[in-house]
């Protein structure tokens, strides 16, 4: 019988030792003296035609190689999307995706501030800079395309000649008698909701280190990135290289939130030119890059109605959005679907229309950042739900009361598929308990001791709920193997962003071998540790990597138990797992340094193949997850500045396999919710220029900016995979800028004009307290 | 983000660093650098040579005299922010320092690189002229010369030093018995540049009347903007009503974008720092 001992116990993080004395190893540790450094010439115009001179750059003292656009055409094609929902998913909502593929470098035309277009290799990154303001650039510029509804309507310009009307996908569901329902509510809400444009911004910016291993004849690629499978199938797909011809492996990697599940042009590019020059070639992104070409998020645009009857129970829910990829998008198909199977909520919905649309601009590139799609849908719905309530008289927790699927409703089935073609079924308990539980924590009295406190401000409070499909497949690998000296070393796919795999991992595995936790040996984020994998996003690694190693050790126990029972010359079935390895029914005890001993050169087993297994675990499903966020508001009435006092998070989840590792992600999540409902914005301006391109305009929430987060936790087990675990890393974001919405129309009062958009800035707020002056004067 | 090539030098003494800032037109001088060194990794500064003066201890005192201290042009802003003397003696400028940037840039920026950078949404330069400050100037050519900190700044990043000119010391005086006072600032996070700020010094007599009051506005335009030197309230009495009523019709000197947010930021903010300034000099809490 193995009893878990290590899954479930916050054990000390195996990662936090070196990386609090400074000892991590960080992309731009890795880069060797005499590496060749890497400046990209990038576009200043949101949309031109180019040309492009680089023989005076080329000349430049210390400069190796200027490579354009035309020149690395010889080498690289652009880049193909790296992701398409289910044919299933596809029928059942019309979902329509142009072919749009990723240039590499700019050839003829840019479509971003930011693209790049020329690369410089020198012998430093400030030799490399100097030559690459020597590069000309000509620019014939083009029209701008300021936004999603811009660029579909009939004046825009065309941004790929395989997308007319700039549409990047479309999609619809519709169910039930939407026009009936309405017909027959007693109220109806209707709104626009936009969230604007933000993303994941990581402490460390990207960065990539190749060069050639001679003797293996291939690439070695390094760099920060969430995806280190996907960005070897892509820049395989990109340079035709085979599998066996790079290596992509991933360092201590500092955040990545998203934005590093992304393929970008960089990791091509570094590639070609280490293979090309023999060199190791190094790319570390500034920060004054990173804010115009790593991949941004959000940026969703709500046209919404509501119908609830008398009581407030939802008759119908309407909902038409628009989404702004920017030029170019390798995962709008996950977003734009992500939006539509999440905006139903954790509701009873008998009647629905979802109808979303995403279009090509001329802003930097979006992918998905924690929530991807998810926390656009649950400020539509969340909102819509405040509005209806404050038309009924009824409050914030009431209306989601009378709404909220319980446990005599749950499992719930929706009628629609998921994207992976398999119809959704909510493997809930109660939502309405949770709801319930989080206004135990932090209920709507709450803002009178706030008030006490704070009798200069306006105190509000808000609260809202989310569901999230986490533990998305195809499938992730890993491996198990038993090593000479009796010790195991585990591989598996996902890559580590600070989610803390080499412990949880290690967890698992322990648990699944019997073992001690020192006896376990976990890495990933390496094409070399594991053949195949796809990364860690979507709120999967604990899942689908955590479910792979548990399997590929539990077959590693099964086979080492036939072994054992050869080795004694006993039946199997009269040998038993014990702490640290075998017993048989007669009590003679083999470990597993004994066993590896007798499976090596000149052991009793040493005819049997080495203990090794590999497993590739793929869920039947995703497996849902729910919660719901309370918080209290005060609001400056002279400035309109907002501060978050109190917060409250009660969530459904399955086992957690390190509970402290699970509460820092609702933590971190809350806080980046917070980050993007009140501070982050990529603004634009008139003219598509950039205009959030220092951290003193793109303002990041700090200590003082997020409070303590009370967490409760309710067990909600799964059967979609073998550890019953649900994923966690995303959901912390979700509801936060609905709850800090609510929370602030709450502050302001009944008549003041609502919250409809983030950022929710102080001249914001004031300009809604500003109205209600006016008009009581 | 590496700046464009340029020189770098480190004078051991203020008069090997005039006759360096004399001799290159193109020179620039660094300090703390907390303004400079952005501008040159983003390359939107690109001096020929940069003549590091940070390593000058002689500016680097303080001297408490009667009625005033003075000040050398590298005190950082971190010292003027915790030195107990300078807190007892120059509590404006000590609270408008803690507004300063993150502690990390307070440890390193200096007094004088503030006031010669001269950005409109600084603290110090603002807090200089309401407290009435003088600026020591000094290069080869013209020698020493001294400066009122009114008149001082005269737009974004333009002041009255000549380019071949260092700032060396800075005069402030101190607030005498029953004064009060004030000091507010709207940002969006600690630490970043101000949306609006107020500075002001108030002056009671003893039967608790106005007889001198100044009141600054960071945010206000392009440089930090005098509202008021006290003499349409001279005589009249502290009161909420009084500072409602002059903050919001000091504020209409903001005009420009966003007139009517800004001016609401400014009245709340003049409103509190001269309340806050009445409490102080009247001596209660």
């Amino acid at each position: 019988v193995v009893s878990n001992r290590f899954v479930g116990s916050s054990v000390p993080r195996r990662e936090d030792d070196r990386l609090l004395r400074g000892q991590g190893r960080f992309v731009a540790d890795l880069v060797r003296p005499g590496a060749l450094h890497v400046a990209f010439v990038r576009s200043v115009l949101p949309h031109a035609e180019i040309t492009v001179r680089a023989d005076v750059a080329r000349g430049h003292p210390g400069v190796a190689l200027v490579m354009t656009g035309a020149e690395l055409a010889r080498h690289a094609r652009s880049l193909p999307v790296l992701h398409r929902p289910d044919a299933a998913f596809v029928e059942a909502s019309g979902f329509v995706m142009p072919d749009v593929s990723m240039p590499v470098l700019a050839v003829d035309r840019v479509r971003y501030v930011g693209e790049p277009i020329v690369a410089v290799v020198a012998t430093s990154r400030a030799i490399a800079e100097d030559a690459a303001e020597l590069v000309e650039v000509d620019y014939e510029p083009l029209p701008v395309i300021h936004d999603a509804a811009h660029a579909l309507g009939d004046d825009a310009v065309v941004l790929h000649e395989s997308a007319p009307g700039n549409l990047a996908a479309a999609l619809c569901f519709e169910h039930g008698d939407v026009a009936g329902a309405a017909a027959r509510a007693a109220v109806t809400v209707e709104d626009s909701y936009r969230l604007g444009r933000h993303s994941g911004i990581p402490l460390e910016c990207r960065g990539v280190v190749a060069s050639v291993d001679h003797r293996r004849s291939r690439v070695e690629l390094w760099t920060s990135s969430q995806v280190p499978h996907l960005v070897r199938r892509l820049v395989c797909a990109s340079t035709g290289w085979r599998t066996d011809e790079l290596r992509v492996a991933v360092p201590e990697v500092g955040g990545g939130f998203g934005p590093k599940a992304n393929v970008y042009s960089e990791e091509v590019v570094v590639a070609v030119l280490a293979r090309l020059l023999g060199r190791e070639v190094a790319w570390l992104e500034d920060r004054a890059e990173h804010m115009v070409a790593s991949a941004q998020a959000r940026d969703q645009v709500h046209a919404t109605r509501l119908s609830v009857d008398q009581a407030g129970r939802i008759l119908a829910w309407e909902d038409d959005y628009l989404i702004d990829v920017g030029a170019n998008s390798l995962w709008t198909g996950g977003i734009i679907a992500n939006t539509a199977l999440h905006v139903l909520g954790a509701y009873r919905i008998p009647a629905f229309r979802i109808a979303g649309r995403a279009a090509y601009t001329t802003k930097t590139p979006v992918a998905q950042y924690r929530g991807a799609g998810r926390p656009e849908a649950c400020f539509a719905l969340e909102r819509s739900l405040d509005a209806a309530a404050r038309k009924l008289g009824i409050s914030a927790v009431e209306i989601r009361r009378r709404n909220l699927l319980d446990r005599t409703d749950l499992p719930h089935s929706r009628p629609m598929p998921y994207r992976d073609g398999v119809p959704i079924v909510y493997d809930g308990a109660d939502y309405l308990a949770c709801l319930e539980a989080c206004v135990a924590a932090l209920g709507p009295e709450a803002v009178d001791r706030v008030q006490a406190d704070h009798p200069d401000r306006l105190v509000g409070y808000g609260v809202a709920t989310y569901v999230e499909a986490t533990g998305r497949g195809p499938y992730e690998s890993a491996s198990v193997r038993l090593t000479p000296s009796g010790t195991f070393a585990v591989a598996a796919g996902s890559a580590s962003a600070g989610q803390s795999h080499e412990t949880t991992l290690a967890q698992v595995a322990a648990d699944a071998l019997c073992t001690d936790l020192a006896c376990v040996v976990a890495v990933n984020g390496d094409t070399d540790a594991i053949a195949e994998g796809i990364g860690t996003f979507a709120s999967r690694s604990a899942v689908l990597a955590g479910s792979a190693v548990h399997l590929a050790a539990t077959e590693l126990v099964r086979r080492a138990r036939h072994l054992v029972a050869q080795l004694l010359d006993v039946p199997a079935a009269d040998v038993h797992v014990t702490a640290g390895g075998f017993r048989a029914g007669d009590g003679r005890h083999v470990g597993w340094s004994e066993l590896a001993l007798e499976l090596a050169p000149g052991g009793r087993l040493d005819h049997e193949p080495p203990l090794e297994v590999l497993h590739r675990f793929s869920p039947p499903t995703v497996t849902w997850t729910m919660g719901a966020h309370a918080a209290v508001v005060t609001v400056d009435p002279d400035t309109g500045g907002c501060s978050v006092v109190r917060y409250a998070v009660a969530h459904e989840t399955g086992e957690s396999i390190h509970p402290q590792v699970v509460d820092g992600q609702i933590v971190g999540g809350v806080a980046q919710g917070i980050g993007g409902a009140l501070f982050e914005e990529f603004r634009y301006s008139e003219e598509g220029q950039p205009e959030s391109m220092t951290f003193a305009d793109y303002l990041l929430p700090g200590t003082l900016e997020v409070p303590d987060v009370e967490i409760v936790h309710l067990h909600a087990g799964t059967d979609r995979n073998p550890l019953g675990i649900k994923g966690v890393g995303e959901s912390g974001t979700i509801p936060v800028y609905a709850v800090l919405a609510g929370a602030i129309d709450d502050a302001l009062g009944k008549t003041a004009p609502r919250m409809t958009a983030t950022p929710m800035t102080p001249e914001v707020v004031r300009a809604s307290l500003r109205t209600v002056e006016r008009r009581d004067r | 983000v590496k700046p464009a090539p340029l020189e770098y030098v480190r004078p051991s003494s203020v008069a090997q660093a005039l006759a360096e800032l004399a001799d290159d037109p193109d020179a620039k001088l660094l300090a703390g650098g907390q303004s400079l060194m952005p501008l040159l990794n983003l390359r939107l500064a690109r001096p020929s040579r940069l003549i590091d003066i940070g390593w000058l201890r002689e500016l680097d005192r303080v001297f408490d005299d009667e009625g005033s201290v003075l000040l050398g042009a590298l005190v950082r802003h971190r010292r003027l922010e915790t030195d107990p003397l300078l807190r007892a003696r120059l509590p404006l400028v000590a609270e408008a320092a803690a507004h300063i940037g993150h502690r990390g840039i307070r440890n390193r920026g200096t007094l004088g690189g503030s006031l010669a950078h001269g950005d409109a949404l600084a603290e110090l330069p603002a807090v200089m002229v309401a407290l009435q400050a003088t600026i020591h100037a000094e290069s080869r050519s013209g020698g020493r010369r001294e400066l009122p900190a009114d008149g001082f700044f005269l737009g974004h990043y333009t002041t009255r030093l000549q380019p071949d000119e260092i700032v060396t010391w800075v005069r402030i005086p101190v607030l005498s018995a029953r004064s009060g006072w004030g000091f507010v600032e709207f940002a969006r996070r600690h630490g970043d540049f101000a949306l609006m700020a107020a500075a002001c010094t108030l002056q009671l007599d003893t039967d608790g009347l106005v007889v001198g009051l100044r009141a600054v506005l960071v945010g206000a335009g392009d440089h930090p903007r005098v509202v008021t030197t006290g003499e349409e309230l001279r005589g009249a009495r502290p009161s909420a009503d009084l500072w409602s009523e002059w903050a919001g019709r000091w504020a209409t000197v903001i005009e420009g974008e966003d007139i009517e947010y800004r001016r609401e930021l400014a009245t709340a903010a003049l409103r509190r720092a001269l309340t806050a300034a009445t409490h102080r000099a009247e001596g209660t809490p």
